[in-house]
């Protein structure tokens, strides 16, 4: 592991005007491994340092996310600072920034202390002319700000127009099917188990990660609140039992369910079959890839992590994230009827599909048909009376034509297997294959089960995704 | 109103110059009788200055923390003072009076203060370089879970410079999920002490509930175990064990057996047990 002085080199290395400097931006991210298995304090002071840097060097656009983040929801007067003189930095003063700083205010004004900013993982013993309010003051003069804003929390709406560039909220255009998390394994405030297909399938749904031990209250303990504030808002739109609602634990080995369910119902949370609070102690490695969380953990406990919700549609695949900032009760239930609305184009989708998997289908079975030996052929052609076809100019042709079919079969059933975890029918196809190839070198016997096991394994292929798909559609239907 | 505040200000300025001169008595007097709660900037300053006098009585320098510890909670003028504060408690962390260290750590730690974790997680790893007793900085590391003082705790477990760190360093590893291993054994361990073995049932209990019921039914069914530990599983069982229990026969058995036939704390601990669980 990198000592934290080495680290602070690296940082400064990446300050020079010959060094990439997208690399400070990365050194932002909280799962980056740099910060695996540190403290939540040492984690601060690298942070912080990356902060100075960009303060130094002038803070980029894809950097300005991170300083607005720790303006909106920062409680440690380090990184509050830094973030504030990093900001000053940028090269357009934006009014925007004004609600951010007096939130900062706010949230920081009990833990004003100086701080450092000359070495990396200085403490000061004594006045240093810097600290966080200190910083954020000068960040308004800094923009013209003639005096300090009134405290944004008194607004119903907790979010502001965002300065040029800057989202929170990412729609996912390109959704990735959940295929990679459909078995990973829940258990609920009830000690109930299920999958993950099992509860997100089906029905659009919000969720968002939290742990209990989160020592932040602007984060994880407000993140569940504002939860619970959507379930209302979607009961009052008729929407309840249209749209599932979860929290799952980024620390599922100390977030048994007893806490689990103290911690969410103690800020209003309404726990039933359709909303519930969840831990997968197997399952977080993929559900940290699938959602691309943005999370570390000294061992299982979380050391720094930023506010992260989703919005799912009813295949279970991410639509809409919410990142960073904190973000907007109203806005979570409007993109989850966007979703909600979404289902005749599903539909059309899948149709498409289904007609490619018929086609498959019949090529195989053609392919399995077709004789493999002149004997054959003219068996075949004797059979139906025909003298002479195989002497078919374009003949040889077919052949290989249907084998690419075969092949495209193959192709399409296995990729179905990975969408529905059903390997039975992919299993059978490729057996059907072999078959086939076996028939093509001479083993005719071997042909009739080409034949079988083709048919076997594209048949329940295409049915068993059908029925998975009828389900879904059936149950969006219903939820409009 | 202009008298009043002259009359304060004058008042602050003799305060002030009380707690820097005369007696050691006279200033703790001065010290104590100091009016911090009534939003006084200029004396939580005089305060500071005492705390960091490394000339001052040892007696004078600890009624100023303490002063400034109440002010804390009660002065209005406290907040913009704050930062001074943690401040000057930071610069007298390393003073040569080992009573001073430890409370001024102590408050440090209580806020999570970064310098305060480095230097206690710095004496635990280079004991000559420690500012107070190991149990004493494991107990402060305690405070903030995110401290990363588990892998150390571990290590103080397996190898206890005193029977006091060890025990410490269990309280610090009760909330870590991956120490149960190491709790069950010392809930079993007879060899251990009934502290030891009641912080590993606790500890048992808080990451790993449904273990703690299984070893509490099997040191009741042990009848060469102790009182202390009888007691301790009949309280864990009664107060949360599963409905089911009622069903386990020889369970009941031995718990009606304990209720006429041991130490008058464990009968009052059975009858309870029996009174939730009896058809």
């Amino acid at each position: 592991m990198l000592d934290e002085d080495a680290f602070a080199t690296h940082v400064d290395r990446l300050t020079q005007p010959e060094s990439n400097h997208a690399g400070l931006v990365d050194l932002l991210r909280e799962d980056h491994a740099f910060y695996a298995q540190r403290s939540a304090a040492a984690v601060v002071r690298m942070r912080g340092w990356v902060l100075l840097a960009f303060a130094r060097i002038g803070l980029t656009e894809h950097a300005l996310p991170f300083v607005l983040e720790e303006l909106d929801s920062g409680v440690d007067p380090y990184l509050v600072a830094a973030a504030a003189r990093a900001l000053r930095s940028y090269p357009e003063r934006s009014e925007r920034f004004i609600p951010f700083v007096g939130r900062a205010i706010a949230n920081i004004s009990g833990r004003d202390e100086p701080v450092s900013f000359e070495q990396y993982g200085a403490y000061p013993t004594g006045p240093t002319g810097a600290s966080p309010l200190s910083e954020l003051n000068a960040v308004l003069t800094w923009i013209g700000a003639a005096s300090e804003p009134a405290n944004p929390d008194t607004s119903d709406d907790c979010c502001w127009p965002l300065p040029a560039g800057v989202r929170s909220v990412v729609a996912w255009p390109r959704r990735r099917e959940p295929a990679a998390i459909d078995d990973v394994a829940f258990e609920d405030q009830d000690g109930q188990h299920l999958t993950f297909t099992e509860f997100f399938q089906g029905q659009p749904s919000l969720v968002l990660f939290f742990y209990t031990r989160c020592d932040n209250p602007l984060k994880c303990s407000l993140s569940v609140t504002k939860l619970a504030r959507v379930q209302r808002l979607l009961e009052a739109r008729g929407l309840g039992a249209a749209v599932r609602t979860a929290a799952v634990t980024y620390d599922p080995a100390f977030d048994l369910p007893h806490r689990l369910r103290a911690f969410v119902e103690r800020r209003g949370v309404r726990l039933d079959g359709n909303h519930r609070v969840l831990r997968s102690p197997a399952g977080m490695p993929r559900l940290r890839l699938h959602f691309r969380l943005r999370v570390n953990f000294i061992e299982s406990l979380v050391n720094r992590h930023r506010i992260e919700a989703y919005v799912l549609d009813a295949h279970g695949r991410v639509a809409y994230s919410f990142e960073r900032l904190r973000w907007s009760e109203q806005a979570a239930v409007d993109r989850i009827v966007d979703v909600l609305n979404e289902p005749k184009a599903q539909e059309r989708s899948a149709a498409k599909h289904d007609r490619w998997r018929v086609a498959g289908t019949a090529a195989s079975v053609a392919v399995a048909f077709l004789p493999k030996c002149p004997m054959c052929w003219a068996a075949y052609l004797s059979a139906v009376g025909i003298v002479g076809v195989d002497r078919l100019p374009f003949l040889p042709w077919v052949r290989p034509f249907l084998v690419a079919l075969v092949a495209t079969n193959l192709w399409s059933t296995w990729s179905r297997a990975a969408t529905t975890r059903r390997l039975a029918p992919a299993w059978l196809t490729t057996a059907g294959a072999m078959a086939l190839g076996l028939s093509m070198a001479g083993a005719s016997s071997a042909a009739v089960w080409a034949i079988v096991l083709t048919i076997a394994g594209s048949v329940l292929s295409v049915r068993s995704r059908q029925a998975r798909e009828s389900t879904i559609t059936t149950a969006a239907r219903s939820a409009v | 109103m202009a008298k009043q505040r002259k009359s304060r200000k004058s008042s602050r300025q003799t305060s002030s110059k009380a707690m820097s001169t005369g007696t050691t008595r006279e200033r703790v007097a001065a010290i104590k009788s100091a009016a911090v709660t009534t939003g006084n900037a200029a004396v939580l300053d005089s305060l500071m200055k005492v705390l960091r006098d490394r000339d001052a009585a040892m007696d004078v320098r600890l009624a100023a923390l303490q002063s400034l510890g109440a002010a804390a909670f009660a002065s209005p003028d406290f907040a913009s003072k704050r930062g001074d504060y943690i401040a000057t408690l930071r610069s007298v962390a390393d003073d040569p009076d080992a009573e001073l260290r430890q409370r001024v750590l102590g408050i440090l730690a209580r806020e999570k203060d970064g310098f305060a974790q480095k230097k206690l997680m710095e004496g635990l790893q280079h004991p000559d370089k420690a500012l107070v007793l190991p149990q004493k900085a494991l107990q402060l590391l305690g405070y903030d879970i995110h401290a990363d003082a588990y892998p150390i705790a571990r290590e103080i477990v397996r190898n206890p410079p005193n029977p006091d760190a060890k025990r410490e360093a269990l309280r610090l590893l009760a909330a870590d999920p991956a120490s149960a291993p190491t709790f069950e054994t010392l809930l079993r361990d007879k060899r251990e002490t009934p502290e030891i073995r009641q912080i590993s049932a606790a500890a048992l209990h808080a990451i790993k509930p449904e273990s703690l019921q299984a070893h509490a039914r099997e040191m009741l069914l042990d009848s060469t175990d102790s009182d202390d530990m009888h007691q301790t599983s009949l309280t864990a069982l009664t107060e949360f064990g599963n409905p089911a229990v009622s069903s386990d026969q020889p369970l009941m058995n031995r718990v009606r057996q304990l209720r006429t036939q041991s130490s008058p704390q464990v009968q009052t601990s059975a009858q309870r047990f029996l009174q939730r669980y009896s058809k």
